[in-house]
């Protein structure tokens, strides 16, 4: 007998999944979304998606390198560190960029999603303790930042005008504008079909084409990756309150209206199926225990619905940024109560 | 995705089965052995005293340590020989016990106790004392009490679920002793003063099932494959839907768990008069030559199991005493077996899979399958800075049955069993300063 027996604690088996695999399986959720915005929006969207994907790969290794004196030692110390990264490295990176991508319009410009991608993964992830500490999701935020810093003009709403400008389609307004702004609306010509499959209509990069997140939101359901009830809960909600709320801009012309057509434009508009999917289930950056979420996923629901009536513009990364400051306060505050512990509770009282 | 009918509870996971390793092979007795040692501590609570001089002779089945105290079992000799030594070694858990070494002189005398006819409530109490039986689901919690509630039951549940992977004696006793263990439930029954009896199978065991079908005093209860479906309070929830509480016992909400292998015990204590010296377990694992299933007398040296079986296939990466769940990692095989080592495994590396841990990603699996509802990612997080009390609170640690689950669904493989362990050992530490 050898001495390569490990001794540990219990369990000794343990299951395959992997953060990496885990990793892997958000990328392939993504991809048709990735491959539709290429789709739809020609090289510039491929050129940004790249860009993004690369750029934040590369800051987390040359973050890494530096952070683990990659440059003080000498050179074959620096191999072993490339070696360490490449060791520990779970994909997290490539998911952040793609996500960037898929959530900025195809008119960025390829140094402006550079400075985003290096802001999102050296500021926002790698500075509080990279993976799995990151207070604020890496990509929402440095859509923010982006959105803040570069291009009020053009970036008005998350859904800038689609590049197919034969389509007839007026550049300088927004689907949210014609779903909020009641009557008298540009694009009555676009029917919830075209939301739904984004054709002809205006969006980001992955956000237009819903049946791509529908595939994403399936394929990371069945491989149990989020849990399947969250986006709907998140959307249901969501549609419930957009309609609600929409209802007032009937009131200058003769009164509320509960219109229930507007349900599945509202959902299928902007940015909110995408959040939903891929960005509110980001594990880091979302509650852990079930009863958290719910909270998590409703107060999130009203507070994107209520935005966007308010505002008129895309508020969906604003939101998951604000909410992601609150999730450390409803992970200490509500905590799961163990199995029979209802039980033991009633007999101390009747005591 | 098969076997997803029976009952279940939320929560818990389903690991890989690996039963059809050692499934089908029937059980098997092995041989004595030359040497055994004994160790005094076979249960739960206090160990033994030894009652016996070293260089005396002792026949099978001699009570040699007498219990001491009422959470404590009696130790008898497992083969007939002179006992050689009364030391202290380093039993399995890494803890020092004191191993009685027993060599055979191979002449096979045997000591019974009389064998009851018709027995009392009383005798079998007394009986199931004497004859030292402990729970032989795992954690050895003696039997005598369990008999003995403070508060009246009404059901007798008999945990045939051995939702543990890889073990699978319990079930080829199931299959080949049913009318044994529906005596020894029957008896059991008869001392706790219940008419109900249940027993709980995973459907994964299909024959076991049918076996225990015919019986009608036996209620049979199928139960989802289901990872931990053997936990008591698991079991109690699904067959029964009573919940038990922090700090209660079974007995407090009204039945009495007792597994097959123990009713199996009883009933041979009490019709054969035979102490507790030796019983079924499970030798497997994909680095041993022939998984089995054995009768093993209680304190066999690990090596010598291992060598009835072929020995070594490949090169394991981890030895368990007991199942891989919850059972006790090996260093080397100079262990000996207890009356509660259900199966001895030898684990390769593909199936230990001792994988470094990686940054958790809070993703909440570990919650999603706690069996009990715990968050053990509060645990693990408080307890790494040093925080003990506040793990304790915001992962309620005392409620934790280390099953296991949640360091097996961890996708991070977080060592989160030892974080809670810690916790659990450093309040502990506290409590007694």
């Amino acid at each position: 007998m050898d001495n390569s027996i490990v001794i540990s604690t219990p369990p000794h088996v343990k299951s395959k999944r992997t953060t990496r695999g885990i990793m892997l399986d958000v990328l392939i959720a993504l991809f048709p979304a990735a491959v539709a915005g290429i789709v739809f929006f020609g090289v510039p969207a491929l050129i940004i998606e790249l860009t993004a994907i690369l750029a934040c790969v590369a800051t987390e290794f040359v973050y890494y390198f530096i952070a683990n004196k990659g440059f003080s030692n000498k050179c074959k110390d620096a191999g072993n560190v490339c070696l360490r990264w490449w060791k520990q490295f779970d994909l997290t990176s490539v998911v952040t960029g793609l996500i960037l991508a898929l959530i900025l319009p195809a008119t960025a410009k390829w140094y402006e999603v550079l400075i985003g991608s290096i802001f999102g993964i050296a500021i926002v992830k790698m500075l509080f303790g990279g993976t799995g500490k990151n207070l604020v999701n890496p990509a929402a935020t440095a859509r923010v930042f982006m959105f803040l810093s570069f291009a009020l003009t053009t970036y008005t709403a998350a859904n800038i005008p689609a590049l197919d400008f034969t389509s007839g389609i007026f550049t300088d307004a927004t689907n949210l504008h014609w779903l909020l702004g009641a009557d008298g609306n540009p694009y009555s010509k676009i029917t919830v079909l075209d939301l739904f499959l984004g054709t002809g209509v205006a969006g980001c990069i992955g956000e237009t084409c819903k049946v791509t997140i529908l595939f994403g939101y399936i394929y990371l359901s069945v491989r149990k990756v989020i849990k399947w009830w969250q986006p709907l809960l998140f959307i249901g909600v969501f549609g419930f309150v957009a309609v609600f709320m929409s209802g007032f801009t009937y009131i200058a012309t003769g009164g509320y209206i509960f219109n229930m057509e507007l349900f599945l434009p509202h959902i299928f508009s902007g940015g909110v199926l995408f959040g939903a999917v891929f960005m509110f289930t980001d594990y880091v950056t979302s509650p852990k225990g079930v009863w958290g979420q719910v909270v998590y996923y409703v107060v999130a629901a009203v507070l994107i619905a209520v935005l966007r009536y308010f505002t008129k513009l895309e508020v969906t990364s604003f939101v998951i940024m604000l909410l992601n400051l609150f999730v450390p306060l409803i992970d200490r505050y509500i905590i799961s109560r163990p199995f029979g512990y209802k039980k033991e509770k009633t007999q101390k009282e009747g005591k | 995705m098969k076997a997803v009918s029976g009952k279940y509870y939320f929560g818990g996971i389903h690991p890989k089965g690996q039963k059809s390793l050692a499934s089908s092979s029937p059980l098997e007795v092995m041989p004595a052995v030359e040497k055994v040692a004994v160790s005094v501590l076979q249960s739960l609570g206090k160990p033994a005293i030894p009652c016996v001089e070293v260089g005396q002779a002792v026949k099978e089945g001699e009570i040699i340590a007498k219990a001491d105290g009422a959470i404590s079992s009696n130790v008898f000799a497992s083969v007939a020989g002179v006992v050689e030594s009364i030391a202290e070694d380093i039993g399995a858990s890494g803890a020092a016990e004191t191993f009685i070494t027993i060599k055979s002189n191979g002449s096979g005398e045997k000591f019974t106790f009389p064998a009851l006819g018709d027995p009392t409530p009383e005798e079998i109490k007394q009986r199931v004392c004497d004859c030292g039986i402990v729970g032989l689901g795992g954690a050895g919690f003696p039997t005598a009490v369990k008999v003995s509630p403070k508060t009246p039951v009404s059901a007798l549940i008999v945990n045939g679920a051995e939702c543990e992977p890889y073990l699978t004696c319990d079930h080829r006793l199931m299959v080949e002793k049913t009318d044994e263990i529906a005596r020894g439930a029957r008896l059991l029954a008869k001392a706790l003063g219940v008419e109900q009896i249940i027993i709980g199978i995973e459907t994964n065991k299909p024959d076991a099932i049918a076996a225990f079908e015919p019986y009608e005093d036996i209620k049979v209860v199928k139960l989802r494959k289901q990872y931990p479906m053997g936990g008591e309070k698991q079991l109690i929830y699904v067959t029964t839907g009573r919940k038990v509480g922090l700090g209660k016992l079974p007995a407090d909400v009204g039945v009495v768990v007792q597994n097959v292998a123990t009713c199996y015990a009883v009933c041979e204590a009490v019709e054969l008069g035979k102490p507790l010296y030796e019983r079924v377990l499970t030798v497997s694992g994909k680095a041993v030559a022939q998984p089995k299933n054995l009768w093993v007398k209680v304190g066999t040296p690990v090596s010598a199991i291992i060598d009835y079986c072929g020995g070594e296939s490949s090169a394991p990466k981890k030895a368990v005493l007991g199942g891989p769940m919850t059972g006790v990692a090996i260093a080397n095989y100079d262990q000996y077996t207890h009356k509660t080592t259900s199966a001895v495994l030898l684990l390769d590396e593909k199936e230990a899979a001792a994988k470094e841990p990686t940054p958790c990603l809070n993703c909440g699996m570990c919650a999603d399958v706690c069996p009990m509802h715990l968050m053990p990612m509060n645990t693990a997080f408080y307890s790494a800075a040093g925080d003990y009390e506040t793990a304790a609170k915001m992962g309620n640690v005392a409620y934790c049955i280390e099953c296991g689950a949640c360091e097996y669904i961890c996708p991070a493989k977080r060592p989160l069993i030892q974080a809670i362990r810690k916790t659990k050992a450093e309040l502990r530490k506290k409590g007694d300063k």
